[in-house]
């Protein structure tokens, strides 16, 4: 067991998925041919001055809600003044004096805990471009550069892996939910930065910090953060002191690389951008941004529990926004919604993966879902049954009733027609009837399974058992 | 036969009636500033020029900027033509985009003769640090044109054509239109949009018209100002005509004379001449007071600071990846950087990215510019509170007339003390004008600077072509020539 307390605080850029970039009217895309989305402002030519996005605000204003910020109400942008290629004006237009929220929190679950992860802080700013090194060359593609970014700061407030990865995957969850941006880390949408130090005791300083950029994965966030607290934990048990420093986390070595040594702190000459005026946040914005914030996931997780759905199903059903989409619109409706969460998760997701395709883009309306739901319920149809119409459901116009009478898949309700199937099993199975006088209750799981092969499955089992019961007890 | 010495109506006229064509005028323009030995031009635009003025040959005389060449000064981006801002930096540079400005001279069928000489990056007060030479005072060609815009005061005073554009951060119009005997605005910060100006110092630069006569001036200004949606500083303000007071009377008139624009940081050859011009103005029934407005001697420590700081920014983006000068087989991106930046930039430059970047450095920020930002506010109140008195403010443009150019370079301090009476009305955002009022003993132009409350250019047209008319000065270097 380790003598060491890791402190741990993250940093996370998000681009925001506004139409255009935050100070030019290029569109803000990914995955298109390199530079084919950008213009002289991007590119940083002499004479250009920024524009602003307004949509940047809402997005950002959004975002600060549902990570419980307060939200300042007069800022304004600086200059981040450094020299790299991928910086086209060699600053970067950011929030280092004002950012637009501040003193927020994310709520995580730890081994049934409920933990604060704080945000110290979250601002608005510009993304740099792209580049690709190839040999000795290094290619510069601008169609990212000038895409509105937020970067959101924790406290040193974490203090394990798990955490780390479990703050990551609920602010993913949060800021995705509210269509603030795609979050897709293999795209780079959603890039992740940690500090990690380590000490002996609560009341020790914090030690040396270490930052590991632009991680990967949320995996690989866990991953490296444990790498570098052993790297700390071998270094300080063998005395050996190590400067501040920023390290990268390699894929292929499955550990983190040395990329510098902070000898001094950078030195940014930050200043207030005299390009852009101030900028001031009305109550009235921050109201109409509210107003479109949808359900968040934990608020679904707890209706959905409300109304019969299993918790592990819930938790499942939030994973996959387009369900739950689909659900919370049928919420209001009077309707078993265990079986709901059944279908949407079982043959409705797998039908939707097979043929690679969206609920809206079948044919299956809120209107027949709530239909086959209730068929359901009622056990007109069973859920084997279900498979062999799933296409037809899911593909055609008709109402669910009439595909199952045109199916002949209706589920057996009819007494006398399961009283003599039953009746036939008793006859074929005289030991199993012998085992159940004697009080071997498996022969009745018997029975039954020997129904439902004779009915190939059709057959009410409700119903098969009451009457297998009552035949048995003559 | 010459026409560019003529007064806009004339040439309006002429135009209107046929009697010329603006190849005519494009033609004049081009053989004067080719034979003349003033420097004034870094590039001449003579077959597109030529071509334009063609093409204007079909279309009906509109407006009364229609077919009249204009000199645009080089740190104007124009499409297609080439942009040095005076440096060896941007010596190749052909942007591919027009600035807001030029789109709209375009839009009045303006026609752009050539791009002016200037100081390299609008950084001096001589045109000397232009890395194509000086230009000259067409009163003396000893002596400068002043600067930053020298180029454009030079074509201006010589009479090659009626129009230019220039730029002011710290005086670069004012001051060589004092120099050269021309009439210089530089209106509000955010009356002209900026977006195609190359930045010096953001939160000063201003883009101007300089002409021979207040009417002229008064009516490049209508066509040039208004809101830009590409420049957030632009200001949204009603449309109206910078003409409007011209010809008014100034009876009444409320002006201040600030204690500091008359001290002894002023030669008295100066000072005397805008005595006589006071004691006109009084004569003709305009209120002239002398006021203490604070703060005015601060003004250059604070330009410094600011105008500084901002630059080290503005200019970190020619580093030779995207446009303009890249140094030679560069062995990694530092050599590139380094190497591009030490032959691109000249001296100047050099030391003002230098300095501001002094400034800017770790807790300089705090100690230089953010108190220079918080001291500048402060400026400005006083001046709002001096408006709240006098309609106008007035006093010298310059210390002295124009110097050598000759003279030594080597007081980096001195170029501000050009710049002394002009760079408090930049700080402020204020609107200022110079209008020549006298000569010196070498028959060199004297100027006196006038300036307004904020978005009140038309009322400084007034008192301007009220002193014009008044004084009725010879303004013409070549005299009698023509």
């Amino acid at each position: 067991m380790s003598n060491y307390i890791p402190t741990i605080g993250v940093e996370v850029h998000v681009e925001l998925k506004t139409k255009t970039k935050i100070f030019s009217p290029s569109i803000n895309g990914y995955g298109q041919m390199a530079n084919s989305l950008t213009n002289v402002v991007d590119l940083g030519y002499p004479g250009t001055l920024p524009t602003l996005n307004k949509e940047v605000f809402n997005l950002a204003i959004k975002a600060a809600t549902v990570l419980n910020c307060k939200i300042r109400r007069e800022m304004h942008f600086d200059r981040k003044n450094y020299f790299y290629p991928d910086n086209p004006k060699n600053y970067q237009i950011t929030q280092a004096r004002t950012p637009i929220g501040y003193d927020g929190y994310v709520e995580i679950e730890v081994d049934g805990k409920t933990k604060k992860i704080e945000i110290e802080e979250m601002h608005i700013e510009e993304d740099t471009c792209k580049s690709t090194h190839r040999g000795t060359k290094t290619l510069l593609d601008f169609n990212r550069a000038g895409v509105p970014l937020i970067e959101i700061v924790t406290k040193p407030c974490i203090s394990s892996s798990t955490e780390a990865k479990l703050y990551l995957e609920k602010l993913k969850e949060l800021l995705y939910y509210c269509d603030i941006s795609d979050c897709k880390m293999e795209e780079g949408s959603m890039r992740a930065d940690a500090n990690v130090s380590i000490r002996k005791s609560e009341k020790d300083p914090f030690g040396t910090k270490v930052e590991i950029k632009n991680i990967g994965s949320i995996s690989n966030v866990g991953v490296s953060i444990e790498k570098e607290i052993s790297r700390q934990e071998k270094l300080l048990e063998n005395g050996e002191a190590f400067k501040e420093q920023t390290r990268r986390y390699d894929d292929k070595l499955g550990d983190t690389v040395l990329m510098r040594v902070k000898e001094t702190g950078n030195d940014y000459r930050y200043f207030p951008e005299p390009d852009i005026p101030f900028i001031y946040i009305t109550d009235e914005m921050i109201e109409n941004v509210k107003s479109t914030i949808p359900m968040l996931p934990n608020e679904r997780v707890k209706k959905y529990i409300e109304k019969g759905i299993p918790k592990v199903n819930a938790e499942k059903l939030i994973q996959n926004r387009m369900l739950s989409d689909y659900l919370n619109s049928i919420l209001d409706s009077n309707i078993n919604f265990k079986i709901a969460a059944n279908l949407l998760l079982g043959d409705i997701s797998a039908y939707l993966n097979k043929e690679e395709t969206v609920l809206n883009k079948t044919t299956l309306t809120t209107e027949r879902f709530i239909d086959l739901v209730n068929l359901m319920d009622n056990e007109t149809l069973t859920s084997k049954n279900l498979k062999d119409i799933l296409n037809k459901v899911m593909e055609s116009n008709d109402s669910i009733e009439n595909i199952i009478k045109e199916s002949g898949v209706q589920n057996i309700t009819d007494d006398s027609a399961i009283k003599e199937t039953v009746k036939k099993i008793i006859n074929e199975n005289p030991k199993s009837v012998q085992d159940y006088k004697e009080g071997h209750d498996r022969a009745v799981k018997f029975l039954m399974g020997q129904i439902m092969k004779e009915t190939k499955g059709s057959v009410n089992p409700k119903m098969a058992m009451d009457i297998l019961i009552q035949e048995l007890n003559i | 036969m010459r026409y560019l010495n003529k007064d806009i109506k004339t040439i309006h006229e002429l135009l209107k009636n046929k009697t010329i064509k603006p190849i005519d005028l494009v033609n004049e323009a081009i053989e004067r500033i080719e034979n003349s030995t003033q420097n004034a031009y870094i590039t001449l635009n003579k077959e597109e020029a030529r071509k334009k003025a063609i093409e204007l040959e079909g279309k009906e005389v509109d407006n009364i900027l229609f077919g009249l060449p204009i000199a645009v000064k080089d740190n104007i981006i124009t499409k297609d033509l080439l942009t040095t801002c005076g440096s060896h930096m941007l010596d190749n540079f052909i942007p591919i985009y027009d600035a807001t400005i030029v789109e709209k001279i375009k839009d009045k069928n303006m026609i752009i003769i050539g791009k002016t000489n200037m100081d390299e990056f609008a950084m001096g007060s001589s045109s000397r640090t232009s890395y194509f030479g000086a230009p000259r005072n067409p009163w003396n060609e000893e002596k400068i044109s002043g600067g930053s815009s020298g180029g454009s005061a030079s074509t201006i005073a010589n009479r090659d054509v009626l129009f230019a554009l220039g730029s002011d951060t710290g005086g670069s119009i004012r001051q060589p239109a004092s120099y050269t005997g021309i009439v210089g605005m530089k209106p509000t910060y955010g009356r002209i949009s900026r977006y195609g100006l190359v930045a010096f110092a953001s939160s000063l630069d201003q883009i101007g018209p300089m002409t021979k006569n207040v009417y002229e001036n008064a009516l490049l200004l209508n066509a040039i100002v208004g809101e830009d949606e590409k420049d957030l500083t632009s200001a949204r303000k009603p449309e109206e005509d910078f003409t409007r007071y011209i010809g008014k009377e100034i009876n009444g008139m409320k002006i201040a004379v600030p204690n500091y624009l008359m001290s002894d940081i002023v030669s008295s050859e100066i000072k005397d001449s805008i005595k006589e011009t006071i004691e006109m103005l009084k004569k003709e029934g305009a209120i002239v007071e002398y006021v203490d407005v604070k703060y005015l001697e601060n003004a250059v420590t604070l330009y410094q600071i600011i105008a500084m700081g901002e630059a080290s920014s503005n200019l970190a983006r020619f580093d030779g990846i995207r446009f303009g000068h890249s140094c030679e087989n560069p062995k990694d991106v530092e050599e590139l950087y380094y190497e591009t930046r030490r032959e691109g930039f000249g001296d100047e430059v050099k030391r003002r990215i230098m300095v501001g970047s002094y400034l800017l450095s770790g807790e300089n920020a705090k100690d230089y510019y953010n108190k220079a930002l918080s001291i500048r506010d402060d400026m400005k109140k006083e001046f709002e509170n001096t408006f709240k008195n006098y309609d106008l403010i007035i006093g010298p443009t310059t210390t002295t007339t124009a110097y050598n150019i000759t003279d030594p370079m080597d007081d980096p301090l001195k170029s501000f003390m050009d710049d002394v009476l002009v760079i408090p009305v930049n700080m402020a955002g204020l609107p200022g004008l110079n209008i020549p009022v006298g000569f010196d003993k070498n028959h060199m132009p004297i100027g006196m600077q006038i300036i307004g409350n904020a978005f009140e250019e038309a009322k400084i047209y007034q008192l301007a072509s009220f002193i014009e008319n008044k004084l009725n000065l010879e303004l013409n270097p070549n005299g009698g020539e023509e």
